[in-house]
């Protein structure tokens, strides 16, 4: 198979992870199956493949930025990153909606984090993270069980 | 544990006792199975070609082996002595026997990876020197089979019939004592075949015009398997001391169809070349 086909292949399946997560409260066990089990175990066994094969003949390495940069020049590498960032992205957004949940932050909420996250995965932890000690905070001063 | 073996059998054995009886061999068996997951969707995925196949047709194929072979140990393991399962050097033995299976798999994916032979390199310096470590590991592991023999074979407590005990006992030291001996022999050849090699067998991959050694070598690793089905079925069909005496001809007999394939081998001949 080549990295375009299941390049083309990864976008649709992560995007139905997300989607699921969007309407995560419907469903919220499966939701959690879903993306946060099923979608990252499948990825990353497309991730282990691609490494599997690819990485005894990759060009540079991890030792500094230009390696960094080498390795991203070999297609197969570059999906191989394309596919981390995917499958841990939607990890991380499987868990952002799991951890809403239990401390109970409404869903609406969560909807501009689960976006950035999608996006730009860091910044969506971030944002979470910003409104999780928001959260924590009010109940504090309130008085109010989180 | 002697209260369980003693009550009454039922037709089906227990399978769950093995992740008390053995669980390490039991979770490293299912590991390695589980593994044939990325090392399947690898297969998909690489167009390299290695000696006409995908370099990952033998990982997959020793993940498969080696998981068959650490369930089967996991089973046989009732039939130990519970004294010995509890004991320090057993565990010991076993961690070890554990750490041989996972280099075997390690260095085969390695050299998957690397488009490279594991066994038989002669290119790859790496590969070349870690190949003598290799059969070291390789005689490890299938010793497991010898220690769990002779214990069978000296437990007089295993609740079997003296018949089915007899059997499961000389599997297991079969197992060990000819794969060592084809094993060995096909690690000191040039490769598999005996002779030029143009066409093999579906699924096993054995040569159809030339002699193959794997299949004494598959034979002898599978004896822990035919000679205890022999026994069980001579116990359940035959008075015990027929049963007894069934044994001791089916693993004779066993042996020599292991030899004989082995000098079959030896001779350049293919074996069953009809099939496949």
């Amino acid at each position: 198979m080549s990295p375009d086909t299941l390049f083309e292949y990864s976008g649709p399946l992560v995007l139905l992870g997300w989607l699921a997560l969007t309407f995560a409260p419907l469903a919220p066990r499966a939701t959690d199956a879903i993306a946060g089990l099923m979608i990252p175990a499948v990825l990353s066994v497309a991730y282990a493949a691609l490494i599997l094969v690819n990485w005894s003949t990759a060009p540079g390495g991890f030792g500094s930025l230009a390696e960094v940069m080498a390795l991203f020049t070999s297609p197969e590498l570059a999906l191989a990153g394309w596919i981390h960032y995917l499958a841990f992205d939607l990890f991380v957004g499987a868990w952002i909606t799991r951890t809403a949940r239990a401390e109970r932050i409404p869903h609406l909420f969560l909807l501009p984090c689960l976006v950035l996250t999608f996006l730009f995965g860091p910044a969506g932890f971030l944002a979470f993270t910003a409104l999780r000690a928001n959260a924590a905070a009010r109940a504090r001063m309130t008085g109010a069980v989180a | 544990m002697t209260t369980a073996l003693a009550a009454p059998r039922t037709t089906l054995p227990v399978l769950h006792r093995m992740w008390t009886d053995a669980p390490g061999f039991t979770g490293l068996a299912l590991l390695l199975a589980l593994a044939l997951v990325p090392l399947y969707a690898a297969m998909a995925l690489d167009l390299r070609v290695f000696d006409g196949e995908s370099p990952w047709t033998k990982p997959v194929k020793f993940h498969f082996a080696l998981a068959i072979y650490l369930i089967s140990l996991a089973f046989f393991a009732r039939y130990l002595p519970a004294v010995m399962r509890a004991a320090r050097l057993w565990r010991l033995f076993s961690v070890a026997v554990m750490g041989a299976v996972l280099g075997e798999v390690v260095w085969l994916s390695a050299a998957a990876m690397q488009n490279t032979a594991s066994h038989f390199n002669t290119e790859v310096p790496a590969f070349v020197t870690i190949y003598p470590i290799m059969g070291l590991l390789a005689v490890l592991l299938t010793s497991a089979s010898l220690v769990m023999g002779i214990a069978i074979w000296r437990n007089r407590e295993t609740g079997l019939p003296e018949a089915t005990r007899l059997s499961v006992a000389l599997g297991l030291i079969l197992t060990f004592i000819a794969t060592v001996i084809a094993a060995g022999h096909l690690s000191g050849n040039d490769g598999h075949f005996v002779g030029t090699s143009t066409r093999t067998m579906w699924i096993m991959g054995w040569s159809r015009d030339a002699g193959d050694l794997r299949v004494a070598h598959f034979l002898a690793t599978h004896a822990l398997h035919f000679v205890p089905l022999a026994g069980w079925l001579a116990a359940s069909a035959l008075s015990p001391a027929m049963a007894t005496r069934a044994v001791v001809l089916a693993t004779a007999a066993y042996a020599a169809l292991i030899a004989g394939t082995f000098a079959q081998a030896l001779a350049g001949q293919p074996f069953l070349p009809f099939i496949g």
